[in-house]
């Protein structure tokens, strides 16, 4: 028999009102501090069990073949993409090369995708840059984030560039804890950044859509889309470095009325799939409201 | 005293979905681990215990998410509303009752995470997150719901055995 007292009746209402001032206190930036020390408590649980997980799923490929099997796989896979990465990132000086050529007393010495080389996701990679595994996936159905087990102790910083695969861009790092840092995927609903089409140099704004799929909308309307062209981040704003693989093109629209066209990409990564990934510590981003948010934290008296 | 019980097991039930059940699915839908807890047991101890563990829980949650702190725990508050009340005692045998209350508290944990996500200032796709996430997900979740009903029996029963109290 459940003994009800009539101050326990009240305690659903309360607890709503709780979790409501919660969320705008949150909202507000002021649970910060709190939220990063429930991190550390938090995160080692989640690298454990996710290690845990991991390992118990293992003992069920004991067939040897298969595993050789999905080994060679993966590493053809990786050349693949490394290959692929490396094509298009070729093209691209090529397409930078026949630029400059057109412009007379033109002089950049600015050092396109400088820092993702081919060799990124390699061992050697991981040596130069924080290479981290993907520990966790978002519980909400309904945001695109990552959770990866590099954090504050490897130098990984909010608003750092997240790739694989490559120069392949996976997101932004939104949140650091320790030993795991958050990573808003390029598919997320909220997520936005600043790209061009590889040959015809158009820009645009990338913007992840509710279904998890990219759409690059703000194209001006007479410039020309083409089902097939590679879209790469284009550097604007100095939140993310200039020449990393977005997606590429699978359809155009255009409707006349309107000021611009967009087009719908296939993203480069499977977001669905990943594994490691690769935190550019090295890029430092231009300080905006976006990429380093402050929390306003309370005066005291 | 009742929390060091509550706590590490929601913690455990929170971790396990963030690493394990947010990858398994059908279409872009997943088992809800701690909505269906939250859900049968409020289902089973009545609307108090249910919210108790709804607050914690959504708490616990949003900690390994990106999304807005305290959501999760209004989304599972309703949860535990719907779970709770004791109305549709003559709908039939707990079976049915069961299934109905699982699409209901469903269908609003997941309208309650959309709006508190719409008015955070994230965009929303209604016609997608219905079809896509909440349908499929009602009959995923249905399909476990009394598999979830009857541990959380079990567990009361244990609990009740051996004198512990796993709220307030």
């Amino acid at each position: 028999m459940i003994r009800r007292s009539p101050r326990r009746s009240w305690l659903p209402l309360v607890l709503f009102i709780v979790g409501l001032l919660i969320l705008v206190f949150h909202e507000a930036g002021y649970l910060s501090p709190v939220e990063n020390a429930l991190h550390y408590v938090f995160d080692p649980l989640q690298r454990v069990t996710s290690g845990l997980v991991r390992s118990t799923g293992d003992m069920f490929h004991t067939v040897r073949e298969v595993r050789e099997l999905r080994a060679e796989l993966e590493t053809l896979r990786s050349r693949v993409d490394t290959l692929t990465a490396e094509n298009i990132r070729l093209q691209e000086y090529e397409a930078e090369v026949q630029q400059l050529r057109s412009l007379l007393n033109f002089v950049s010495d600015y050092p396109i995708s400088a820092f993702v080389g081919a060799d990124v996701v390699g061992r050697e990679a991981c040596d130069q840059f924080p290479c981290g595994d993907v520990v966790g996936a978002d519980p909400n159905p309904y945001l695109r984030y990552v959770t990866i087990n590099v954090g504050a102790q490897q130098g990984v910083e909010k608003g750092m560039p997240v790739v694989s695969g490559g120069a392949m861009l996976a997101g932004r790092v939104v949140q650091v804890g320790p030993r795991t840092a958050q990573v808003q995927l390029l598919s997320d609903g909220d997520s936005a950044v600043a790209s061009l089409l590889k040959l015809s140099r158009v820009t645009g704004l990338v913007v992840g859509q509710p279904d998890g799929t990219l759409r690059m909308e703000y194209i001006p309307q007479d410039e020309e889309v083409n089902e097939g062209d590679i879209v790469l981040t284009s550097g604007l704003g100095g939140v993310l470095p200039k020449g990393l693989i977005v997606g590429q093109v699978t359809e155009v629209q255009q409707m006349d009325y309107e000021l611009f066209q967009a087009a719908v990409l296939r993203p480069a990564l499977d977001f669905s799939r990943l594994e490691t990934l690769l935190v550019i510590t090295d890029f430092e981003p231009v300080p905006t409201d976006e990429a380093t948010p402050e929390p306003p934290m309370p005066e005291s008296e | 005293m009742n929390l060091y019980l509550t706590v590490p097991l929601l913690t455990l039930i929170a971790v396990f979905q963030s690493v394990l059940f947010s990858q398994l699915g059908f279409q872009d839908a997943h088992v809800e681990l701690m909505v269906m807890v939250v859900l049968t047991w409020s289902f089973v101890r009545g609307m108090e215990a249910g919210a108790v563990w709804a607050f914690i829980g959504g708490l616990l949650i949003d900690l390994f998410s990106g999304g807005p702190l305290g959501g999760t725990s209004l989304a599972l508050l309703v949860v535990a509303f719907l779970g709770g009340l004791q109305w549709g005692r003559s709908l039939g045998p707990t079976f049915i009752r069961l299934i109905i209350v699982t699409a209901l508290g469903f269908l609003a944990y997941h309208i309650i995470l959309l709006l508190v996500l719409a008015w955070t200032g994230r965009p929303v796709s209604w016609g997608f997150s219905l079809s896509r996430v909440i349908l499929p997900g009602v009959l995923l979740n249905g399909l476990f719901a009394p598999l979830f009903h009857r541990l959380m029996v079990w567990l009361d029963r244990r609990i009740r055995r051996q004198g512990l109290n796993l709220s307030l």
